[in-house]
């Protein structure tokens, strides 16, 4: 078997020790025609080849443009994944070896632009095969369905672009064990997502470019493990609250609600991409939570576009309060005095420093700050005293001394100063700030001692986490509460809002919404 | 590289090109038809499995007897593995630069005993 000679391949070897030998092999075997040729019979090593080692064989034959239909069968028992995305080649003939392998579970033929219906018929009844993708074959049309619907298995279906219609799509209802389904670009209507609601495991639904509307979005809800969906470029603006949701597309839609106008809706996207969208003046964003993202500085100037913010929480981002451009450390938090509306802002457990703080006094509508750090001393609460606005201050675990709270003169309008876990002050300071200033109520551990002690009318309160304070302001508030959370990269997608929208800068509202002031 | 039985007509890579090694740094390859290949545990050592076994603590029959079987590998196939460990040996320090030449009849088989032994 084994023979001594050997063919001079003209090919030099390079990176010696890096390339393994296995690899050596596949590369040998796949070197040429001739070579295919001395071990294509070799039936009993064929069989026994590990799916692995099939599969990178037919990859580099399939890349080398090697294969050819009868080839295709000797792999029949080993290959578990085939990409033949591309090959033009491909027909009934290559199909009827294709449905006879016994343990294919993954058929990539996207592109394959010769490949027709008809030819699909091979795979009908294949037990294995759990992933196909006909993506952009153009004629694949509606008769396709009647042979992928006895491939019971299926579980991830790519047929976008492909010439399927509503009648098709209905037809896909039976195959119950989807998780993924891609009709991008299929121009499916209302009707045929309707009939697809039967399919309660899919995860993953691409339907960009359809003619669906808010009807049949109204659907969705149905879909009770949705993760991802894509709805770009059609023309639904509502979407039904979607618990399981994890990354939608919106681009190129105009969005007015993504949680059917549910106040109490909390909506937790990872990814929110909506390049190119609009959003609907009316009701517009009121809330926006990025508590617990990556977000940073940069990421304040795109939330200074949305004009009509309220509620803003940045609890736990990567926020710094400044930003270093050319060398020169410029303030950030500047740049969210352009939200006028502005009322609570809440940057817990972020990393500002006392020099960072001084902007946010200059926040007209601000009423509820929050400011929970380990890093924060007495020039920051100094800096505040100028907050015309402020009712309650959040100014937990920082280092504050007695004497920066006696010098402290609260704004006009504070009622709740929470100091809890300052620890470094002192009884007798917290006192006297009290006996100044009886009007505000102040929060620290030390209060219920001084309770005791003092004749003085404070209410008791255990020190509350500032959220619940956020979620009593937010039932306030009439309007949609839409709480989107963004990552920092589909954050970035929002600036084309601020090109293609005019309407975010000039916030024309009709009279009956405008504000007097 | 010794074998017991040697086929006609192969040639052998350097046997006493790494002079030096200590006498009982060899180990012993058996394949499927019982033909002994002894060579260098700096050679079989290319082998990931091989490095293995023969270097973990936990004691592997092997490690003990220094010798290992393999009722998959064929002779033919064992011989050309021991060959790829000292060409690989002879060739990692990138000097020289040479092709392995794998016949195109073997491939199959070689490619399944070189997953085996992970090299």
């Amino acid at each position: 078997m084994a023979s001594s000679s050997s063919s001079a391949s003209a090919a030099t070897c390079s990176g010696v020790c890096e390339t393994r030998l296995v690899d050596r092999c596949i590369d040998a075997a796949a070197r040429s025609a001739s070579t295919v040729e001395a071990w294509r019979r070799q039936r009993r090593s064929l069989e026994r080849l590990p799916a692995h080692l099939a599969d990178a064989l037919l990859r580099r034959l399939a890349a080398r443009r090697l294969l050819f239909p009868s080839l295709l069968e000797v792999f029949q028992h080993s290959v578990e994944e085939i990409d033949l995305s591309g090959h033009f080649a491909i027909d009934a003939e290559w199909m009827a070896y294709l449905g006879s392998f016994r343990y294919l579970r993954v058929l990539n033929l996207a592109d394959c632009k010769n490949l027709n219906s008809s030819a699909v018929w091979a795979l009908s009844g294949m037990s294995t095969l759990k992933e196909l993708d006909l993506s952009r074959c153009s004629k694949i049309t509606d008769a396709v369905i009647k042979h992928l619907a006895s491939i019971e298995s299926l579980e991830k279906l790519h047929v976008s672009q492909t010439g399927l219609t509503d009648n098709g799509v209905m037809a896909i209802s039976s195959l119950e064990n989807l998780r993924l389904l891609d009709l991008g670009g299929i121009r499916i209507t209302d009707k045929a997502l309707w009939s697809l609601q039967v399919l309660t495991q899919l995860q993953h639904l691409d339907i960009w470019g359809s003619e669906i509307t808010n009807k049949g979005a109204s659907v969705l809800e149905a879909f009770t493990s949705l993760s991802f969906l894509n709805i770009s470029w059609t023309h639904v603006t509502c979407l039904p609250f979607i618990q399981t949701m994890r990354c939608l597309n919106m681009s190129n839609c105009t969005v007015h609600s993504i949680c059917s106008g549910d106040p109490k809706a909390v909506i937790q996207l990872e990814k929110f991409i909506v390049s190119a969208a609009s959003f609907g003046t009316v009701p517009s964003l009121i809330t926006l939570s990025l508590a617990h993202t990556k977000v940073d500085d940069s990421a304040l100037w795109y939330i200074s576009m949305m004009p009509s913010l309220r509620i803003l929480n940045l609890s736990r981002t990567c926020i710094k309060g400044f930003m270093i451009e050319n060398s020169v450390k410029m303030l950030s938090m500047s740049a969210l005095e352009e939200l006028k509306y502005l009322e609570s802002l809440n940057l817990d457990n972020t990393q500002l420093t006392d020099d960072v703080i001084p902007p946010l006094a200059s926040f007209r509508a601000l009423k509820y700050l929050f400011l929970k750090s380990d890093f924060l001393s007495d020039p920051a609460l100094h800096a505040l005293c100028s907050a015309s606005s402020l009712i309650h201050l959040g100014f937990c675990g920082n280092i504050l001394s007695s004497s920066g709270l006696l010098k402290f003169v609260p704004p006009a309008m504070l009622r709740v100063l929470d100091l809890s876990g300052c620890w470094i002050l002192t009884g007798d300071a917290i006192s006297a700030f009290c006996r100044r200033h009886p009007v505000i109520e102040v929060r620290h551990e030390l209060m219920q001692e001084l309770q005791t002690n003092c004749s003085g009318t404070f209410q008791l309160y255990k020190s509350r986490q500032p959220q619940q304070v956020n979620a009593k302001v937010s039932k306030s508030l009439a309007g949609p509460d839409e709480r989107i959370k963004y990552s920092k990269e589909e954050l970035m997608e929002l600036q084309h809002l601020a090109t293609s929208n005019s309407l975010m800068h000039v916030m024309w509202l009709p009279p009956e919404l405008r504000r007097s002031t | 590289m010794l074998g017991k039985g040697e086929a006609a007509g192969q040639a052998h890579l350097h046997k006493d090109d790494d002079g030096g090694e200590q006498p009982s740094g060899v180990v012993k390859l058996i394949s499927a038809e019982g033909f002994e290949f002894v060579v260098d545990k700096k050679a079989a050592m290319v082998s990931n499995t091989l490095r293995n076994m023969l270097t973990s603590p936990g004691g592997f029959s092997e490690t003990r007897e220094g010798e290992v079987r393999f009722p998959e590998i064929s002779t033919p196939i064992l011989e050309k593995i021991c060959q790829y460990f000292y060409w690989s040996l002879h060739y990692s320090s990138g000097k020289e630069t040479s092709e392995f030449q794998i016949e195109p009849e073997i491939t199959l088989e070689l490619m399944m005993a070189a997953n085996y032994l992970d090299t």
